[in-house]
């Protein structure tokens, strides 16, 4: 078994400690005996399209206005097509924050300015200016049917029905009707504070708000991802002791 | 007025400590701060014509210390936060509790830590007659956002600094060293070298540019290196940052990590033997002071975190307890489910008990270390 990671722009997106997404879906697919390869691309990458074909899993994480602009160009001119043929491919791929804002139609600033995403996402956002709050806080999430009956889901190593993170956002997400959410909001903002989604769920793509580690406290995505990514359906059980124990003290206390 | 309000401030400190209901030591200009919002514009020139503001997102409350320290070592008096109250209701509770009946303040010094998001503001209402800068990086972002806009609010504040201030910055964080072009004035920096901890019980990469900066603050306050080395001797660590006690016949050392730049380089010191211990106390808590996010433990090197707990016995607590145990095993950790529990005086009582502790190295964040030392010295500030 080979996992090939794709960890798109490590420097210039890594808000709140993004990397440990990485740095757990490695850890959990080697505990599985799986050989691990991460390629890292950034902006001075030319990325071929057999290079791409190589590439199991797609990671992308949050970042701050200045790493953003710095590979804005690059991510539109370079590596839009081969985003696009992963994601639309059925590959795996997770978008966390800044980089699932950019995988919608666009970004509406509160000066009303635009910026063009990639559109593989059928969703825009907006920031609608100071005088709306700030989506941040802790959140907890329902997840939805369709993901919790899948096959590749219901085989790993289930730690529950929710999951539970941090997330910080000024825009607000509005899905398309292409797009189905990642996940029902129980407690916090989600998309936009408004509709109760969070993130999309896309193919085998996942786009969401709640940023940083991630899969540290949602183990079963972690494994969900991993699994669709080798293309099994059943991973052997490892022992989360102490993560099921993290992940059902948060969903207990921000639930 | 003034004076009322010193009458004021010096009871409601005495009142909040009588009561046992914290230090007394933000309350008092918080209070002074509802009644006159510009209170510390009207202080300004009753404080001491040298006066220091120290900022950065690192070594704050150390730097502030040894400044204060090598002043007091040439006969000086200072006016100083020590608390570590940082925010404009500390500042403004140091003035007024620092002032006499009289409403004088005979100090030939004074020296303000300032946080950095307070500091802008804070230059607002006072002129500091040497600003240092120690470092800028990731801290609370949920409060912050993002450095980059800390950043801009620093470099906006020092374009209108007086250029009778004497700017003070380091020379190895890049990012920086645009604030030494938008500033007209006279600015000083600072290195990484580590040649003035020797003969100190100072340790750490880290402190040795808080001591650089310190002994470059000295100097542009008319005490030069040759006067003020040889004094750096005698200090102690500020509460928390490093100090060092017997207490339940085990030694415990603490060291403030709050951030992953402060959590790493104390990792670094630890692998690297700048630490003597047996056992590690990590304490994560998510209060309001802290930040809520506690995702920026991801930041933190799994290697320097395998390093430093490698041979060594690993007990984590606080309310984020079981974030850092599942940050520490998937770093390489090997960590018990019996070794994490939320609550601190359990974990200290499970120590206790076990014969094989005996000195211990505490990394806690913010409130945690008051925490502990509460715990444990039956005190949370000074």
């Amino acid at each position: 078994m080979k996992l090939t990671l794709g960890y798109f722009y490590p420097r210039e997106l890594n808000l709140y400690g993004d990397t440990g997404n990485v740095e757990i879906l490695i850890s959990r697919a080697k505990a599985r005996g799986a050989e691990v390869a991460v390629e890292e691309i950034t902006s001075v990458t030319k990325l071929s399209s057999d290079a791409m074909r190589r590439i199991d899993l797609v990671f992308m994480g949050g970042g701050p206005d200045s790493g953003q602009q710095q590979m804005y160009r690059d991510l539109l001119e370079d590596k839009a097509p081969h985003l696009r043929e992963h994601i639309e491919g059925g590959k795996v791929g997770l978008f966390i924050c800044g980089a699932y804002q950019l995988m919608g139609h666009y970004y509406r600033s509160a000066d009303g300015s635009e910026l063009k995403g990639l559109s593989i996402l059928d969703l825009y956002t907006q920031h609608f200016g100071h005088a709306q709050k700030r989506c941040v806080g802790n959140i907890v999430c329902a997840l939805p049917e369709d993901l919790l009956t899948s096959p590749a889901f219901a085989n790993c190593n289930l730690t529950g029905s929710h999951i539970v993170g941090f997330e910080n956002h000024g825009g607000r997400t509005f899905l398309g009707k292409g797009t189905l959410p990642f996940a029902k909001v129980r407690r916090g903002f989600g998309n936009n504070g408004q509709d109760k989604t969070e993130g999309a769920h896309y193919k085998n793509t996942i786009g969401t708000y709640l940023h940083g580690p991630l899969l540290a406290k949602n183990p079963h995505i972690a494994d969900y991802l991993i699994a669709r990514a080798l293309g099994v359906e059943k991973l052997t059980n490892l022992d989360d002791t102490i993560i099921n124990n993290a992940h059902a003290a948060l969903v207990k206390r921000f639930g | 007025m003034y004076l009322l309000l010193i009458l004021l401030t010096k009871t409601a400190n005495r009142f909040v400590r009588f009561l046992g209901l914290g230090s007394g030591l933000t309350w008092p200009g918080h209070l002074a701060l509802k009644l006159r919002p510009h209170l510390l514009r009207e202080l300004a020139s009753r404080l001491p014509a040298q006066t220091v503001l120290i900022s950065g997102t690192n070594g704050k409350t150390t730097t502030a210390k040894l400044i204060r320290h090598l002043a007091e070592s040439q006969g000086m008096s200072v006016l100083h936060n020590s608390s570590g109250a940082n925010l404009f209701n500390g500042i403004v509770s140091c003035v007024l509790l620092g002032a006499n009946w009289r409403g004088e303040l005979p100090y030939d010094l004074a020296i303000f830590e300032v946080d950095e998001f307070t500091l802008p503001k804070l230059m607002k209402e006072l002129t500091p007659s040497v600003l240092a800068l120690l470092n800028l990086s990731r801290d609370q972002l949920d409060r912050h956002w993002e450095t980059d806009l800390v950043l801009s609010k620093w470099l906006e504040a020092v374009r209108g600094l007086s250029t009778t201030s004497h700017l003070i910055l380091p020379d190895f964080q890049a990012e920086l060293a645009g604030l030494a072009e938008a500033f007209s004035g006279k600015v000083s920096f600072f290195g990484e070298t580590e040649d003035n901890l020797n003969g100190t019980s100072l340790r750490g990469a880290f402190n040795a540019r808080n001591v650089n900066c310190a002994l470059l603050a000295a100097e542009t306050l008319g005490i030069p290196q040759a006067l003020s080395q040889p004094s750096l001797v005698g200090f102690e660590y500020a509460y928390g940052r490093g100090e060092r006690f017997t207490r339940q016949g085990r030694s415990w050392q603490i060291l403030l990590a709050k951030n992953p730049e402060s959590l790493n380089q104390n990792l670094q010191l630890l692998q690297g033997g700048g630490v003597s211990y047996d056992t590690l106390l990590y304490v994560l808590n998510d209060n309001i002071p802290d930040g809520l996010d506690v995702s920026w433990i991801y930041d933190v090197s799994p290697r320097l975190l395998r390093k430093a707990s490698e041979g060594k016995r690993v007990y984590v607590s606080g309310r984020r307890a079981l974030d850092m145990a599942v940050r520490l095993q998937y770093a390489g950790v090997s960590i018990s489910p019996k070794a994490v529990q939320a609550d601190l005086p359990q974990v200290i009582k499970a120590m206790a008990s076990e014969s094989a502790v005996g000195e211990v190295a505490v990394l806690p964040n913010y409130s945690s270390m008051l925490e502990i030392r509460r715990a444990l010295l039956g005190r949370r500030i000074l």
